[in-house]
């Protein structure tokens, strides 16, 4: 039983952060009606500079956390303006591939820059252990709950309640009519990046303080895409909460079953997930007229 | 007296070509790469034979991509059934080398047939996940396999001796990647211009309307993905035997991508386009490898050190370049040039 409990404490941290990637994969996708593919890419990019910015400069975790969500932002407003606003208009095909070839510059970017080794990312007290019910975790994996706790529930109120977030929604609802009720899809476009980079870079942040930093932490796209699938493309609190399942479920197929299936845990879910629910678990239903 | 060319059969419609230049300049291209090992060196030779191995594996996605509009980021997945399917069928059941070669084509035809089945649920990204997690979950079984997929090591495979023609030598590799290449153009371009292929082309271009011309969604969905596995698949089988080795290192998911990239780039939905596209894009690192050699100095030192990230982040501007500028790809730009060629100096 403790080991049990054990594995779905430290699953809900890696669930955490497939959570607020799957978030930002969504936010992209209501927006925009495209994946990117680079998110992960986007992620590590801003956790290397993160990095780079917070030990010169000694920063405090708080501090810290800050940079990460400018910077993924700025990042975000950057890809957005040169590389995806040209692609306005053009085949969903053709800007899902603009973004996969984004993903390889920015994956050598980071590999040129900061070389191919790993490194720590020292954050303070991030290691300091917290008794739960017997349990030790690391602030680290307490804190990534929260924020993703903190980031469903703020873009639950900014979808619901700001201008720009029911923007969003008229834009993914219908493009056309919200051209012509005054709706900028260029800045509904911008804000989407922005926000959605600036939830994959505090994942990569926050993934690399626990696991690391390595050029490998883009994989991390690659992971979340299973929570983004079960909860929907168009759900973003939805694939909020996927990120948490599926994070327990691997966790818990890694400690009990052979460990190959770990890794492929998530895609096995969705396979079976889609057969009944073909818009994935929180998704709207598609319905189609000739 | 005849007024002008009427097509009068249905026959003539179709055809593949009825212009006699288009003839002669294929049948000069066909002699010419025949021909090849004769006047090229080693390093070209090479070449231009994982060109045309990796032409027939994209063919396949040509088919499912381009013809049938169903995305797919899981080709890796078929590529690494058919080089397994092979090299399992050669090794361990000890079949002869021809016979193996089909089951390369059969065995991702199967697996095909079955990722096949989603798609008739599933549209767009959706699907296209559904074949990205495909292609995940076949390399995790083939690296849990044990001793009989060889897991993490992988399968030796010698190139082996085809119909009586020992397949050893560079030369004779490359002339049976010609004769498979060539059969995959025929089978691509056939399947195009015949009621199978329109009927893809109506599934891509709208599947509900389609349907209602009395197009049997299932079949075709099905038969195009089991098609696009089999070329897939044989493409794995000719790129073990080129590498002499398959293992899950040598198919990186990267595969899935660069075939997406060799699609667009050469314009969607063309044979031509695909063999543009192929020659372009494996061409492209060799280019820009050569180009900074000839500027020498500190960009060399550069490249030396960081030769694979340099080569990707190209590779990358690339796809994005083309996508930008011009959607229609290296077909369009062909479709072009030629255009200019025949009406010079009027410009249409």
């Amino acid at each position: 039983m403790r080991y049990f409990i054990e594995l779905v404490l430290s699953g809900l941290a890696v669930g955490a952060i497939y959570g607020l990637v799957a978030m930002s994969f969504s936010v992209i996708y209501k927006a925009t009606g495209i994946v990117n593919f680079a998110q992960g890419e986007m992620g590590m990019l801003t956790a290397y500079t993160t990095w780079s910015l917070a030990t010169t400069m000694g920063t405090s975790g708080l501090t810290t956390v800050l940079i990460s969500i400018v910077v993924g932002a700025l990042l975000g407003l950057v890809c957005e303006r040169l590389v995806m606003r040209p692609m306005l208009g053009e085949p969903v095909l053709s800007v899902v591939l603009v973004t996969i070839g984004l993903a390889v510059v920015l994956r050598s970017i980071v590999t040129i820059i900061w070389g191919a080794s790993p490194n720590k990312f020292e954050m303070a007290g991030a290691d300091d252990i917290v008794q739960l019910g017997g349990i030790g975790m690391r602030v680290s994996q307490i804190s990534v709950v929260v924020v993703l706790l903190v980031a469903i529930a703020g873009f639950w109120f900014f979808l619901r309640h700001s201008r720009f977030g029911v923007a969003m929604r008229a834009v993914a609802s219908d493009e056309k009519t919200a051209r012509l009720m005054g709706v900028s899809t260029a800045r509904v476009q911008a804000v989407a990046w922005a926000s959605a980079t600036a939830l994959a870079g505090l994942a990569g942040a926050l993934f690399a303080v626990i696991y690391g930093l390595a050029p490998t932490v883009y994989e991390l796209g690659l992971k979340a895409f299973p929570a983004t699938v079960l909860g929907g493309f168009d759900s973003v609190l939805g694939s909020g909460v996927s990120g948490i399942m599926i994070g327990v479920l691997e966790n818990l197929v890694g400690g009990y079953l052979p460990s190959a299936l770990k890794e492929i845990a998530g895609f096995i879910l969705i396979l079976v997930v889609l057969m009944v629910r073909p818009f994935g678990l929180f998704g709207e239903k598609r319905i189609e007229r000739v | 007296m005849r007024s002008a060319f009427f097509k009068e059969r249905y026959s003539e419609l179709i055809v593949l070509t009825d212009s006699p230049s288009v003839k002669a300049w294929t049948l000069v291209l066909v002699v010419l790469l025949a021909a090849a090992p004769t006047f090229l060196s080693a390093f070209l030779l090479a070449h231009l034979t994982v060109i045309l191995f990796t032409l027939v594996g994209v063919l396949g996605l040509m088919v499912l991509t381009g013809f049938t509009g169903l995305i797919s980021l899981g080709h890796m997945g078929f590529l690494l059934l058919g080089g397994y399917a092979y090299a399992i069928s050669v090794t361990r059941l000890g079949l002869p080398p021809e016979l193996a070669l089909l089951m390369s084509a059969v065995v991702p035809a199967m697996f095909g047939l079955l990722v096949g089945v989603p798609s008739l649920r599933l549209h767009g990204l959706y699907l296209a996940i559904t074949t990205l997690a495909f292609s995940h979950i076949v390399s995790a079984a083939i690296l849990a396999g044990g001793k009989f997929t060889g897991a993490g090591k992988g399968i030796m495979v010698m190139r082996p001796t085809m119909l009586g023609v020992d397949l050893s030598s560079d030369q004779a590799f490359y002339w049976f990647c010609l004769v498979m290449c060539i059969l995959a153009v025929l089978v691509t371009l056939n399947l195009r211009r015949s009621y199978i292929g329109r009927a893809l082309v109506a599934i891509r271009d709208n599947d509900i309307a389609a349907r209602t011309m009395g197009i049997n969604l299932v079949r075709y969905k099905l038969l195009a993905f089991l098609v696009s596995a089999a070329l897939t698949g044989v493409a794995g089988a000719m790129m073990g035997m080129y590498l002499s080795i398959v293992s899950v290192e040598g198919f990186p998911f990267l595969l899935s991508i660069e075939a997406l990239a060799i699609i667009i780039v050469g314009g969607i939905g063309s044979v031509l386009g695909a063999v543009f596209g192929t020659i372009f894009i494996v061409t492209l690192p060799e280019m820009f490898g050569w180009l900074i050699a000839a500027m020498g100095g500190r960009l060399q030192d550069l490249m030396t050190s960081s030769a694979h990230e340099i080569k990707s982040v190209l590779y990358g501007l690339a796809i994005i370049g083309f996508l930008r500028f011009d959607p229609r790809g290296l077909r369009g730009i062909w479709h072009d040039v030629r255009h200019a060629w025949v009406h010079w100096p009027l410009r249409y």
